[in-house]
């Protein structure tokens, strides 16, 4: 190998893969949501599909559940994670162990953790036996409804659990990189230990923080899986409604299906914007520093 | 290294025997047929949430199709057949015509009409299977599919008939027809819920209202009727009102598939269970999932039934092999088979008077697993199903009316 390859041709199988895969099966979904599918005999596009999905009763409550199930679970985790890093971050005895356990569920599947939470805090879950052999309760229906219940709790508490980790990875390998030094310097000038964490560690941890919390809303609000296994049947979140129109006997409800889909991938975007917004200045106030 | 590729490649292009010339087949006898069927491979895509079954078809039939007719079976497991119809119809849209990837799916009703409506099956070879002859299809409940007429495009596999299970150690006297049990809801607040419709298992049991909303199932059969549907819906949506504070969690949730509320009812969060198929109880009595006391029954003014059957879709390229499949499917040795209780307890969808003797005498040798009311039983009182016209419009009326 003599010279170095055009950047765009080592970032060709990376485009490849994007464009091909995932591009594609995004146009498609948007031809399909403009009620465009011959093999149906659809073939004059229009908005029905649109229009249809937003005005039906279901959709509004369907989208406010989702946004709170990612905006609830990427704050609590967010801040939980910051707080797990920074302590982390210090040597105490034992300091691996709890490193290690931290990030051990890191492996387990989304799936497996829901299952594994149904067990622990269902009304006939673990903590339901030990409050009814504590003669807390007398019948499963008395214990606080963690799962399938209107607030999304337990769909919330799972990917809280499944979040924390990584945010904290993520956090830790800042800090990492970042160094100590920053913050001695500060508490040398005579700034307290909040002052040396609110003016200095904190503002350097905002991009990795905005980032990690960027990806797990995202996640959040577009997976289908958690929300189907401990969601109530009503609202439903936004992917599962969309799925449900997707395997909706009635041929006919594919584009609508599409046209779900679609919204939540608009919503992904507006979100991935407002994250840009959000880090650009950051970075260029950085780099006018350095 | 290139010559060992190409000597791979052509001895895979050799091992598949490509039969998706569906009217070449049926020109055919039925020996040749299994001629071109050897060293065919199936890809059967199938409900896949029992072990039982899934054992029944990979280990059971895999082993038989391989040794007797050197076909590959490939069970792929689906939670809902109605993924597979998406898969072929998404087929149909790329132009796949003779390449598809599903050559066999276990199917019914409103997913056969789907089916039918993508023109998506491959139809009008069934009377080349041999053992069709052991089907009886001036049985409506077998010539028609949830209403809509089989045409030839589907094979009977299994037949089974809607029935409730309960742990008799808890409720010793279960209420026996719809009437007593919208009774006993209210009087046993929190003890009963049903998964919300569409799933599968929930749409029946609120179709189960509505024929008793309706005073019977006669007036429902036939096409979709708006006036007759509006005055029983409107009913059946205040039967459903009317006990919802009574269901588990006070009815603000559901549960959202027939596993959820199984789960509830091994827990003992709930009093009552209900399949479509009632063998499932017996096999998780089997498992130590559900207690050794429970029992399942039908109601007196009945239950509903139907038939479940296997489609070979239009593009695929192993038709041959899969016409074997349907044919071994339906023979009376494995009808009689799966019939068996620690096999799989399913209801054959042959006549067993036009079986052998020796497969009569097995079926009638045949002892039940006593928590799952035998088929006779059931049979005494059974309802149709009605048309997927019907089924859809009774599915959106309860995500309008009472899922919200």
């Amino acid at each position: 190998m003599t010279g170095r390859a055009h950047p765009l041709w080592l970032l060709a199988p990376a485009l490849l893969l994007l464009g091909g895969l995932f591009l594609a099966a995004l146009g498609l979904t948007l031809i399909r949501s403009f009620r465009y599918m011959p093999v149906l005999g659809l073939t004059d596009p229009d908005l029905a599909a649109y229009a249809s999905v937003l005005t039906s009763p279901g959709f509004l409550s369907s989208l406010c559940l989702s946004l709170w199930i990612a905006l609830a679970s990427t704050v609590i985790s967010a801040a939980l994670a910051l707080g797990t890093a920074m302590l982390l971050r210090q040597t105490f005895p034992g300091r691996r162990l709890i490193g290690f356990l931290v990030q051990m569920n890191l492996t387990v599947p989304h799936v497996v953790g829901a299952v594994g939470m149904l067990y622990l805090v269902s009304q006939s879950g673990f903590f339901a036996r030990l409050a009814y052999t504590a003669g807390l309760i007398d019948a499963p229906g008395q214990f606080p409804a963690l799962t399938h219940d209107p607030f999304a709790i337990g769909v919330i508490l799972l990917y809280v659990w499944k979040e924390v980790p990584f945010i904290t990875l993520i956090l830790l390998a800042n800090l990492q990189s970042i160094g100590a030094d920053h913050e001695a310097t500060a508490r040398s000038l005579g700034a307290s230990r909040w002052q040396a964490f609110r003016h200095v560690c904190l503002p350097m941890l905002r991009p990795g923080l905005l980032a990690s919390s960027a990806l797990v809303f995202a996640f959040a609000f577009g997976a289908y899986e958690i929300p189907l296994l401990m969601g109530a049947s009503s609202p439903r979140a936004l992917p599962v409604l969309a799925w449900q129109s997707y395997t909706n006997v009635d041929l006919a409800t594919r584009p609508e299906a599409a046209a779900m889909a679609v919204i939540i991938a608009i919503i992904g975007l507006a979100l991935l914007l407002v994250y840009a917004r959000l880090t650009r200045p950051l970075a260029n106030r950085g780099r006018d520093a350095g | 290294m290139l010559r060992t590729l190409a000597a791979l490649l052509l001895m895979s292009t050799s091992a598949l025997a490509d039969t998706a010339d569906g009217e070449a087949l049926k020109a055919m006898t039925w020996d040749q047929v299994v001629q071109e069927a050897r060293g065919g491979t199936v890809n059967w895509f199938m409900w896949g949430g029992a072990d039982t079954i899934n054992r029944y078809v990979s280990d059971h039939l895999g082993a038989i199709l391989k040794r007797d007719y050197d076909i590959t079976l490939n069970r792929v497991g689906v939670a809902d057949a109605v993924e597979v119809v998406n898969i072929v119809l998404t087929e149909k849209e790329a132009g796949i015509v003779d390449t598809g990837a599903v050559d066999l799916i276990w199917i019914n009703g409103e997913n056969f009409r789907s089916m039918k409506q993508g023109e998506l099956a491959f139809c009008g070879y069934t009377d080349l299977l041999p053992n069709n002859a052991l089907v009886n299809w001036d049985n409506p409940a077998i010539a028609n599919d949830f209403g809509v007429p089989v045409d030839g495009c589907e094979v009977p596999w299994n037949t089974v008939q809607f029935a409730f299970a309960h742990d008799s150690a808890v409720v010793a006297d279960p209420p026996r027809d719809m009437a007593a049990l919208l009774e006993w809801i209210k009087a046993n607040p929190g003890r009963f819920t049903y998964p919300a419709p569409p799933d599968f298992t929930g749409s029946v049991f609120v179709r189960h209202v509505f024929y008793h909303a309706a005073g019977g199932a006669d007036a429902l059969l036939g096409p979709f009727d708006q006036a007759k549907f509006d005055e029983a819906a409107t009913k059946t949506w205040a039967i459903l009102n009317e006990i919802e504070p009574f269901l588990w969690r006070e009815g603000q949730t559901y549960p959202n598939t027939i596993a959820q509320l199984n789960e509830l009812f091994a827990n003992g969060e709930v009093d009552f269970t209900f399949n479509y198929d009632p063998s499932q109880f017996g096999l998780a009595v089997q498992a130590g999932t559900y207690p050794a006391s429970t029992r399942s029954y039908g109601l007196t003014d009945g239950t509903i039934g139907n038939t479940n059957y296997t489609l070979i879709p239009f593009n695929s390229p192993n038709k041959a092999a899969a016409m074997v499949v349907q044919n071994l499917l339906l023979s009376g040795e494995e009808q009689l088979e799966k019939a068996k209780p620690e096999v799989w307890g399913a209801s054959p969808a042959i006549d067993i008077t036009r079986s052998p003797a020796e497969v009569q005498a097995g079926f009638a040798a045949i002892k039940g697993h006593p928590s799952v009311v035998s088929a006779d039983e059931l049979a005494k009182a059974a309802l149709p199903e009605l048309q997927a016209d019907w089924l859809t419009a009774i599915e959106a009326g309860w995500q309008a009316q009472i899922g919200n």
